[in-house]
């Protein structure tokens, strides 16, 4: 165990530190989940990409460095450190692109990261469907084979950045009369492809992040199924660990979200409760554990390790941190919690930031059934009905 | 910067645990609870044998000179097993303040082989642990350090049965070089760790109990209400064992921060036992309340390391006066600050 930093990590800090010193936009972005404010964060996924920071993790070979994850953490932290947007790549980074490196071919690779890393298409994720949200399996979305093509007919829903990125990837069930897990293939596709079209879903704070997408007898070649026929169940699952695990939710992020939350008590003073203080403390506490905790796993990963079935744990303490330190910011804000906007006009931020963080224990998996994953595989517990 | 256990750590680690269940194990502290003194001879000889009076004993004076990780790790474990002997206030907190002290070769020669055990005392406790039997007081109640002697007395009853109590003494004895505050954070992070392993050892007793107790004709632990309580207390557990390492780093390299990291831990560590103590009696529903099954040893260990060596309110003004105060710097690039 060796807990400092060697020169070469130190110096990568300083590089990352100059760089988004130079290059983060001063000023807030307008949200990314309305259209203005997603040109302006696609706008900021380009400038980074043209530093050559997009995917810090990924091959050069396909836009990216190349680090290691403890890099990956220093590369965050000065992220977050320097007030830079939300990325609206996150599907690309975290979900699509370590799943087409572990099951893509060559050709899909080479056509598909590297305008990933530069942040010339823009993901959206379609893992939900109305009937099937924690329970995908329960997926009924159909893709019928045509030759070289598939032909995508059914529904998708609350697909993040489906208002406005470029191709989606997701879930579709391509042997007849299959159930549950079987017969599901993992397919890409244009979203601005004929037969599909997107209704945009007004979420809880006002702005449509999420969209509603109808496939009506939408082709999609062969070309673009993410490993073999009816093997999808199994590499979604794979996707759903990167989602819940080490990648989804950098410390950075809630280092800085703690950090100004004790900016914030600091700022009200003595008209803070001593139960809010106390929340307080606990954000910045838990904020520093889950970075201990990823620098732990990173460090494992590095190591060859793998993460399974603890990425559920992950997945709960971030949820349920982001969402604690929300409510604590509401809590110590009091009247003035309600307001859209501060008196000065500023957008408040941190209700803002508590709507998005109800989301945290929902999306990726409930909290519910990262409980069941915990129990049932880490702890050895046995299922309902089995015996 | 590598935030894993050493393959020497966990050997260490693999071979006390063995070694603990082969000398412990329920029945062991069952037979305990029926002794006056509480303590075995026999025990207390096969940890000398084991070697670990002297894990942070200088090699020079018979020790192995290893280093606050490994005695955590050693903690953790004597937590799991519910450890009956006095081991790790003298071997573990004593015996690095005294070797950083210097001038006390014999005392650590003999903490070593097992002839001299060191009790402590500090104004945080409001009652010393296991000062009957010990041949030496580390005190900390004039600000610096003193090393002596003094009986026990005024034995108060812990809820802990193999946990003895005496009041407060006078130590006649020498000074010796070393900060109060030093000790509070070498013990406060020891029973953070025995509180840590006694929260390992409940999963543990609760998962297995879950398994096999049957009720509406099925395994208790298959049905989805008994299955989340234990997945909480599992996330609580195991996202407070890297508080925990990092705070022993911490306190071993003299990190300017690290009794802030001391009280993180104190209070991540004690705050999921606690509540795994609470789930593991929800888990065993009536029968938790006996004597019946072996929960309870653990749950009192976790009570005991709850309140001692600086209590939840002493914890928290330290987090909230370094955090909210500003002695500590927050936010994202202050990882290991």
């Amino acid at each position: 165990m060796d807990l400092a930093y060697t020169p070469e990590q130190q110096a990568f800090r300083a590089e990352v530190r100059e760089w988004m010193a130079a290059n983060v936009p001063v000023g807030a972005l307008v949200t990314l989940e309305r259209e203005d404010g997603y040109r302006q964060h696609v706008a900021w996924e380009r400038r980074l990409a043209s530093g050559n920071w997009g995917m810090v993790t990924w091959p050069e070979a396909y836009g990216g460095r190349g680090l290691d994850l403890i890099q990956w953490l220093i590369f965050e932290e000065e992220y977050w450190r320097a007030g830079a947007p939300n990325r609206a790549n996150q599907n690309g980074i975290f979900l699509l692109g370590p799943t087409i490196m572990e099951f893509g071919t060559d050709e899909q690779k080479a056509r598909f990261l590297t305008p990933m890393a530069k942040g010339e298409v823009i993901w959206a994720q379609a893992w939900s469907e109305p009937g099937a949200g924690s329970d995908m399996a329960a997926i009924a979305s159909r893709a019928v084979r045509d030759g070289d093509h598939y032909v995508l007919t059914g529904q998708k829903t609350w697909s993040s950045r489906a208002a406005y990125a470029d191709w989606g990837f997701g879930l579709f069930r391509t042997e007849e009369g299959s159930k549950r897990h079987k017969g599901l293939s993992f397919l890409l596709f244009d979203l601005n492809a004929p037969g599909i079209t997107r209704r945009p879903i007004r979420q809880l704070h006002g702005d449509t992040g999420f969209a509603e997408l109808f496939f009506d007898e939408v082709r999609v070649p062969v070309a673009n199924r993410i490993s073999g026929e009816g093997e999808g169940w199994n590499v979604a699952m794979a996707t759903a660990g990167f989602e819940r695990g080490l990648m989804l939710r950098s410390p950075a992020r809630f280092q800085a979200t703690a950090a100004r939350l004790v900016e914030l008590c600091r700022a009200q003073g003595s008209r803070v409760s001593p139960g809010a203080r106390e929340a307080v403390s606990a954000a910045w506490k838990g904020a520093q554990a889950y970075a201990y905790n990823t620098y732990m796993v990173a460090s494992r990963i590095i190591a060859g390790g793998h993460i399974g079935a603890e990425a559920s744990l992950n997945k709960i303490f971030w949820s349920e941190l982001d969402r604690a330190m929300h409510r604590t910011a509401m809590q110590i804000l009091g009247a003035a919690a309600e307001l859209r906007h501060f008196a000065d006009g500023e957008v408040n931020a941190w209700l803002e930031g508590y709507i998005f963080s109800l989301s945290g224990p929902i999306y990726a998996g409930s909290n519910e059934i990262q409980r069941n994953i915990i129990a049932e595989r880490l702890l050895g517990l046995p299922r309902q009905g089995a015996g | 910067m590598d935030f894993r256990l050493t393959e020497d750590q966990r050997a260490l680690v693999d071979g006390v645990r063995e070694f603990l269940s082969g000398t412990h194990g329920a029945e062991v502290l069952r037979a305990l609870d029926g002794e006056p003194t509480r303590r075995s001879s026999a025990i207390a000889a096969s940890l000398v044998e084991m070697g670990l009076p002297g894990l942070m004993v200088p090699a020079d004076q018979g020790g192995l000179g290893l280093g606050t990780v490994e005695a955590v790790l050693i903690a953790i474990e004597a937590g799991r097993a519910g450890l009956s002997e006095p081991l790790i206030d003298g071997a573990f907190v004593a015996a690095p303040l005294l070797t950083n002290a210097g001038g006390q070769d014999a005392l650590l020669a003999a903490i070593a082989s097992g002839e001299a055990r060191v009790a402590l005392q500090h104004p945080a406790n409001p009652w010393v642990a296991d000062l009957d039997g010990a041949t030496h007081v580390l005190s900390a109640r004039a600000g610096g350090l003193l090393i002596g002697t003094a009986a026990a007395q005024h034995p108060a009853d812990s809820v802990d049965p193999l946990r003895r109590l005496s009041k407060p003494v006078t130590v006649a004895g020498t000074p010796v070089a070393g900060s109060s505050d030093d000790l509070l954070n070498r013990a406060a992070l020891m029973a953070a760790a025995q509180a840590l392993g006694a929260a390992d050892a409940m999963l543990a007793l609760s998962v297995d109990y879950a398994g096999t107790r049957q009720q509406f004709g099925e395994p208790i632990g298959a049905f989805q209400a008994v299955k989340h309580h234990l997945a909480s207390a599992t996330v609580a557990i195991e996202f407070a064992r890297p508080v925990l390492l990092r705070a022993a780093c911490a306190v071993e390299h003299g990190e300017a921060h690290a009794s802030v990291h001391v009280s993180h831990a104190k209070l991540a560590a004690c705050d999921a036992a606690v509540a795994m103590a609470e789930t593991a009696i929800q888990v065993h529903g009536a029968m938790g309340y006996t004597y019946e099954v072996d929960l309870h040893f653990w749950m009192k260990r976790a009570w005991a390391m709850a309140g001692a060596w600086g209590d939840r309110a002493f914890h928290l003004s330290r987090i909230d006066a370094a955090v909210i105060g500003g002695a500590i710097p927050v936010g994202p690039a202050e990882t290991f600050a």
